[in-house]
């Protein structure tokens, strides 16, 4: 798998060259800046892109906004976004364009790196991965929106564990429940949504969309 | 002879009790200055006493009384006579004023200070001078000793303070008292001693009048003390050079001009007469400027007009906040990153040590311990990105202010609407002050108001930024209780922004920010 690495602080972009190619990734490139990224993800069409949000020259959302930019071009072209910070602005953002492939993680995330390699695969598999932080000011929210209100504790909890980007087989376990369980869940879930069966995969997409949106 | 050598044996040993007096209670400095101070002041009574007692006659009796007096005040009661030394010193001072007219008028004239009873205009500078003397060393002792703290001493020198920020303003109107005293002197009318009873009754008069003056329009009795000081000052100045005509004012004396100290005789009194002339004018001139009322230093000092002044104070005013609060907000950051990320890399370090030394033996415990550094270190990256946040938001950073204040909007657990009709980015500060501002707002909305809804409303038109938070809640919020909305009223004070909060019982709370500010032409991107 070919991924594109886009970090300016030179620690940490080596440390996830050496984590990626200890995992089997091979890296298309690793660049320091917005300008280069753009040009590493149209003209390598990586894979996946990890993409740190604050890059040169501007030091602000450079990165967030040329992965956004690459996106219009290419669409469905996989990120995971890595920041300090994690906005439901941003993370919207990067959602609105429903084709999915995308992922938005706190940088800490890396330390846990089994997580994180599965995070990029989900990512690079057309999945959504929003951190946990995100999802529990979500959470925080009361949510008044009709669609959200139908939805049963049990189902908002495998909801909120799909906007991670888990596996209905990872939520099965976390949730000590069994895989059929979960997959009737969600199944309930798209229902409640109003989502019409299609790709799966899409499905959840618009589902955690609909979450966001609440 | 036998007399003077008594006297001088006198002072030698109450000079040498004092000092023992010192010793005894353990406080004796070893240099020659050092015992000098802590004799004190008070000794000083002993001379006075005797210059006192020379004023009533030649005769012993007075004198040796005030002596033993003076004598006994110096040893035993130091601070006492510390504190007499000054009257007595100005009382001698004044009492020159008598001897020099009683010495113009041929009369017996007692001995005064140095000079002994003598006539012509010679002994006149004598007395003055040291009359000059005795009275400046006598207020500048006074003065000293003067207790800052006390009530009487606030009330003499200084106003008290008017709220913030004004800082303390002697009571100019105060000069209106020894000026009403020169110019009943100059007129003749004075009669502190005399049975005069007319006369005495317009000094009287006189003085409860500017008494009056002085409690009811301090600023009138400041004016009016420093246009007749000047007027004064004039007059003296015109006696000297006119001498031998003079101009008559209507006074008592029909054919001679007294002027301050002296009787206008002949050509060196009315010098004289010209010197003192010249120092009222001077003091008056140098006054003007400091103890003129506001509004009638306008009219002689072209001042900045008032909107400028009071710009001026308020620019102070915000620019101390400004100060004040990044003061603060430095103390917190310091104390966050102390208590927080600091002392969590601490832990962090310790624990990775530990797990170091066990790795060998005990390689379960030493991950256990890598496990915790890893949740420490985690920790403290948490508590580094709140700090940030608090600081200088990113997302305002990357963004600006529209996208920031929407992101906030997401971020608050209430159904939130947005509306901004900012095309451009304002100045970093002021889109700081107005993050928070709204932060509060919202955050205010969430803990106080059980709204249902919270609209921000956020445009920019004619130079003025305009932000609305308003809620559909309860209402009752008082800006003057939580001191969140009061310090941010301060920051956004700074740029002449203005916080607003209109919150009836029973709602709704609007609360409404204005800064003006220009927008720069970059625009934001919101994707």
């Amino acid at each position: 798998m070919r991924v594109v690495i886009a970090e300016d602080l030179y620690l940490l972009r080596e440390g996830l060259v050496r984590l990626l190619e200890a995992h089997g990734f091979e890296i298309a490139a690793a660049v320091d800046n917005g300008t280069d990224l753009l040009s590493a993800l149209l003209e390598r069409r990586p894979d996946v892109a990890i993409v740190d949000v604050r890059l040169p020259p501007t030091f602000t959302d450079e990165g967030l906004r040329t992965a956004l930019a690459a996106r219009r071009q290419v669409p469905g072209l996989p990120i995971l976004v890595l920041s300090q910070y994690v906005e439901q602005l941003y993370a919207r953002e990067l959602l609105a364009d429903q084709a999915g492939g995308v992922g938005y993680l706190l940088k800490d995330r890396v330390f846990n790196d089994d997580q994180f390699i599965e995070a990029l695969r989900t990512v690079a598999g057309g999945g959504t991965v929003l951190d946990p932080e995100v999802i529990s000011k979500l959470v925080g929210r009361r949510s008044r929106d009709e669609p959200m209100t139908l939805l049963s504790p049990r189902e908002r909890e495998v909801l909120e564990l799909m906007a991670e980007g888990r596996s209905n087989s990872a939520i099965a376990q976390r949730l000590f429940v069994s895989e059929k369980a979960i997959s009737k869940h969600s199944t309930s879930i798209f229902i409640k949504l109003g989502l019409a069966p299609s790709d799966d995969d899409n499905r959840r997409v618009l589902a955690v969309l609909a979450y966001l949106n609440s | 002879m036998l007399q003077l050598v008594l006297v001088v044996a006198y002072f030698a040993g109450c000079v040498a009790l004092a000092l023992r007096r010192e010793k005894a209670q353990g406080r004796m400095p070893s240099t020659l200055l050092g015992r000098a101070r802590a004799v004190g002041w008070g000794i000083l009574l002993l001379p006075l006493a005797l210059m006192i007692g020379g004023l009533f006659s030649p005769a012993s009796g007075p004198i040796v009384f005030l002596l033993l007096l003076a004598g006994m005040l110096a040893v035993l009661w130091p601070a006492v006579a510390a504190k007499v030394t000054p009257l007595a010193l100005i009382g001698l001072g004044l009492y020159g004023l008598v001897i020099i007219r009683a010495l113009a008028r041929g009369d017996y004239v007692p001995v005064y200070g140095l000079v002994s009873p003598s006539q012509g205009w010679a002994r006149t500078y004598a007395v003055l001078s040291q009359m000059w003397a005795f009275l400046a060393f006598g207020l500048w002792l006074a003065w000293r000793m003067m207790n800052r703290q006390s009530r009487v001493a606030q009330a003499l020198l200084w106003e008290k303070q008017k709220g913030q920020g004004e800082g303390r303003r002697p009571r100019w109107g105060l000069l209106l008292l020894p000026v009403v005293v020169m110019t009943i002197e100059l007129l003749g009318l004075s009669s502190w001693f005399g049975q005069d009873w007319w006369r005495a009754g317009a000094t009287v008069t006189a003085m409860l009048l500017a008494l009056v003056l002085i409690s009811l329009v301090p600023a009138v009795a400041a004016d009016l003390a420093l246009a007749v000081l000047i007027g004064l000052g004039l007059y003296g100045v015109a006696l000297a050079a006119m001498w031998p005509t003079h101009i008559q004012l209507p006074s008592v004396y029909t054919d001679q001009v007294r002027y301050g100290t002296v009787w206008v005789v002949d050509r060196p009194t009315a010098v004289l007469a010209g010197v003192q002339g010249l120092a009222l004018l001077a003091s008056g001139m140098w006054l003007a400027p400091r103890a003129l009322d506001a509004r009638t230093r306008a009219l002689f000092w072209p001042a900045p007009d008032a909107e400028l002044a009071g710009r001026v104070q308020q620019l102070t005013q915000t620019r101390a906040h400004a100060v004040d609060t990044a003061a603060a907000e430095l103390r917190r950051v310091e104390r966050d990153l102390h208590d927080g990320a600091q002392a969590r890399l601490v832990a962090l370090g310790m624990n990775l040590r530990a797990a170091e030394r066990l790795i060998t033996s005990s390689p379960q415990a030493a991950l256990a311990l890598v496990g915790e550094a890893i949740q420490t270190s985690s920790t403290a990256l948490t508590e580094l990105r709140d700090l940030v946040r608090g600081i200088y938001p990113p997302v305002l950073a990357d963004r600006g202010l529209p996208d920031a204040v929407r992101a906030l909007a997401l971020d608050t657990p209430l159904h939130t609407e947005v509306d901004i009709d900012v095309a451009g980015r304002v100045d970093a500060p002021v889109e700081s002050a107005c993050y928070f501002a709204v932060a509060e707002a919202l955050a205010n909305a969430v803990k106080h108001s059980e709204a249902r809804h919270v609209q921000v409303r956020m445009q920019h038109a004619r130079g003025m930024l305009r932000i609305e938070v308003s809620d559909d809640g309860v209402g009752g919020a008082d800006p003057l209780r939580g001191s969140g909305l009061r310090g941010l009223e301060r920051r956004l004070g700074t740029f002449d922004g203005i916080l607003a909060v209109s919150s009836p019982l029973g709602g709704p709370t609007m609360i409404v920010i204005e800064v003006p500010c220009a927008l720069s032409s970059q625009k934001t991107s919101t994707c």
